[in-house]
């Protein structure tokens, strides 16, 4: 995986495994109101697709040097088991740690290529997973942490 | 005659192209004095509209009238003072009620136009040349037509109300209250801002003539629980209160209560006149708080059988188990619950939906439901070791201290979260004996709790550590306690316009030891009752069901209202969605509303 194009490629599936984890999720939901809650989680990571779509066609993606807000909320929260009966704290949860991780897997990747234009591109990568954990960090703090 | 006699008139011209003595137009040249009451100035952003100025003149010269590009918002009603020439008399009375000063007078006092209608203008919006001027009358800053000084309540001293659970507030004696009321400049701009749109100046002014018989009428046409509200209301009225601009608002809370106090429980049925003429249709309520009572209050009034049904054993909701009586002691909510009880609202109590009664059931068998269960279900911090026994829950405090239960907070207590339900839990552990510090992961002034309830909960001698987010629980030494780890936060501001965001700063962690750690972070609701034949018919975003039109949801027989329907979550903001659920299940059942 060494051209834009694979890279670009592996970053779509990602998303795309995001989206069905979700739907998965949501399927599986004992609560009712919560499939609405995953399916939109679903629907989000179905937008990040069409994003990354986008930039395989030319767009830009967030610049490698700018430099996405980390509110550090999931960083000390307890890992979550995704089950049927999640709840909407849990699930924020789960999304926040799952864009944690491509945000670090992306980094890491970044630190082991040589190619300046395949750093930057796995940079960018990683800045638009901040981006994704700070709305569920945004959403969990409004949301969750509403007298806190 | 003389030749001179002939020549002399022609003398004059000599003078004609000399520079002349008079001035052609002297008052171009003569400014008025610096503090001259000239033609009027307003300064259009800070003037709130409260339209003071036009009921001061005594000359009717003042109009309050759109203009154009000003909306209104909470706290400015968006019009502005147009002033009549022809009727001012320049008195200066407008500029010297001026609840926020924005009136002035500039020194300019020439004007002159072909058009008399020239004379009718806005000040500030319309194009002067005055507009901006430097002198001319302003107000002095130590001159006042209006009381800025609040009358000041009795209270508890904190030392005396840590002994007990003894309301903290007295009420104000009748005198007080009157003296209190006389503050109000009747301008509306609170009616607007309240959820419920009470009318505040009209039970003010009921306050100032004694008549409070008719105050008890003003106030329940809008609000079924104004002994409550007169007591723990968010009073976001006295946020926009125009005498707030020069001093401090006006007690209009207190001055419900005022009404409120002064009227018996025995009298409500006779002067508010409970007549119930039945209709024959039937609506069931899910949740005795607030907004499930308010619609039934409003609903029972026009002839509709209402069945309550609460989970609990008493009614009231988080009014009985979350605000503790030190606040609003149970026989004031009693006072509220039991008139509205006793127009015939039946509440059927330990009756949970999907436990002892079917959702389907409900939907079935009423013409019309409308739900306000509220949020009662507490988010937990999540962090590593938070299943310590002795990491309690704030509302479960509450709720014990609510059912006179001994919660066992010990003697040295953490409480982590900055709204109501953590003030109250360290206000109650401060009466229970312990040492209280609050943990809150913002600043004192993000904290969603009441401003009183954080100073009162600073004056009784509760601890405040700021930009401190738990990040662990452990085990202490002795296995009685709980250590929490914290770390230091900086705020960021939020890109998108939210309250500013704590971040941790990991290299700033501090540990401390308790006797317990009360979690109070936010609450969460339970919508797991309804079955996935109903989902798909009605809208939830974040866990809340999103209502439409008159609180209906898609589901045309459901109404839904409080805390689990909106984002305020406060009593005030319930008793309205109550009240206007009631009014959209009327429409809905007289087949004037449609889904």
């Amino acid at each position: 995986m060494n051209s834009v194009d694979e890279i670009l490629d592996f970053a779509i599936e990602r998303e795309q495994a995001a989206a069905d984890f979700y739907q998965d999720l949501a399927e599986r939901a004992s609560s009712a109101w919560m499939k609405d809650m995953l399916l939109s989680f679903s629907k989000e990571e179905m937008r990040h697709k069409g994003k990354l779509k986008s930039v395989k066609k030319g767009e830009k993606l967030l610049s490698s040097e700018q430099q996405v807000q980390d509110l550090k909320i999931s960083d000390y929260l307890v890992d979550v088991e995704p089950a049927g009966d999640i709840s909407l704290q849990d699930a924020m949860i789960v999304a926040m740690k799952r864009e944690k991780a491509a945000y670090r897997l992306y980094s890491d990747l970044a630190s082991k290529v040589d190619d300046p234009d395949v750093k930057d591109l796995f940079l960018g990568l990683a800045q638009e997973e901040a981006k994704h954990k700070l709305y569920f960090e945004t959403q969990y703090d409004d949301q969750i942490l509403r007298d806190n | 005659m003389s030749l001179k006699d002939l020549i002399s008139p022609f003398y004059v011209w000599q003078r004609a192209f000399e520079k002349p003595y008079t001035q052609k137009h002297p008052i171009q040249e003569r400014p008025g004095a610096p503090r001259y009451r000239g033609f009027h100035v307003n300064v259009l952003e800070e003037c709130v509209g409260c339209g003071t100025c036009e009921t001061i003149c005594q000359n009717h010269a003042i109009d309050m009238v759109q203009v154009e590009g000003l909306e209104p918002k909470p706290g400015d009603s968006g019009l502005r003072p147009k002033f009549d020439y022809g009727r001012c008399c320049w008195c200066a009375l407008c500029v010297d009620i001026c609840t926020t000063r924005s009136l002035r007078m500039s020194n300019h006092y020439a004007w002159i136009t072909e058009d008399p209608t020239d004379f009718n203008f806005i000040a500030g919006a319309d194009n002067m040349s005055w507009n901006g001027e430097e002198y001319g009358y302003r107000r002095d800053d130590d001159y006042h037509l209006l009381r800025g000084e609040r009358v000041k309540m009795e209270m508890l001293a904190p030392e005396e109300g840590l002994k007990s659970f003894e309301e903290v507030m007295k009420g104000y004696t009748e005198e007080q209250a009157k003296d209190e009321a006389d503050r109000c400049v009747e301008c509306g701009l609170c009616v607007a801002t309240c959820p419920a749109h009470m009318s505040i100046p009209d039970y003010i002014k009921t306050v100032r003539e004694g008549d409070y018989e008719k105050g008890l009428r003003i106030l329940y046409e809008t609000n079924p629980f104004s002994s409550t509200c007169g007591r723990i209301c968010t009073h976001r009225c006295e946020e926009v209160c125009p005498v707030g601009h020069q001093g401090e608002p006006l007690a209009i809370r207190w001055l419900k209560r005022a009404i409120v106090d002064r009227v018996p429980r025995e009298r409500y049925r006779e002067i508010l006149g409970d007549e119930v003429v039945e209709n024959g249709k039937q609506v069931a309520i899910v949740g005795a708080g607030p907004g499930g009572l308010s619609a039934a209050y409003y609903l029972r009034r026009q002839g509709y059988g209402v069945t309550v049904f609460e989970a609990q054993a008493r009614a009231g909701g988080m009014l009985r188990y979350g605000v503790p009586s030190y606040r609003l002691p149970d026989n004031q909510l009693d006072k509220d619950i039991e008139y509205i009880r006793s127009l015939g609202v039946e509440v059927r109590f330990n009756t949970c939906i999907g436990r002892e009664v079917q959702f389907a059931e409900l939907i079935d068998d009423y013409d019309a439901v409308f739900m306000a269960i509220g949020l009662n279900v507490p988010s937990s911090l999540r962090v590593k070791g938070e299943d310590h026994p002795r990491v309690l829950s704030g509302l479960q405090v509450l709720d014990d201290v609510a059912s006179d239960k001994n919660p066992g907070v010990g003697k040295n207590v953490a409480v982590i979260g900055g709204g109501n339900v953590a003030m109250d839990a360290a206000r109650v552990s401060r009466r229970m004996g312990a040492n209280v510090t609050v943990l809150y992961r913002r600043r004192i002034a993000d904290m969603p709790a009441d401003p009183e309830e954080i100073h009162e909960s600073q004056a009784e001698g509760c601890t405040f550590v700021t930009q401190a987010i738990p990040v662990e629980i452990k085990d202490a030494d002795n296995p009685d306690q709980v250590t929490i780890v914290w770390g230091e936060a900086e705020m960021v501001a939020d890109e998108k316009g939210g309250r500013p965001r704590p971040v941790l700063q990991e290299d700033r962690m501090h540990e401390e030891t308790y006797d317990c750690i009360i979690s109070a972070i936010g609450q969460g609701g339970s919508l797991d009752f309804i079955p996935g034949d109903y989902r798909d018919q009605i809208e939830f975003k974040w866990g809340k069901f999103v209502p439409g039109d008159y609180q209906q949801t898609a589901l045309q027989k459901l109404f839904v209202g409080g805390d689990i329907a909106n984002n305020t979550a406060d009593a005030i903001s319930a008793i309205e969605d109550g009240h206007h659920a009631a009014r959209g299940i009327h429409k809905f059942l007289t087949g004037e509303l449609v889904a």
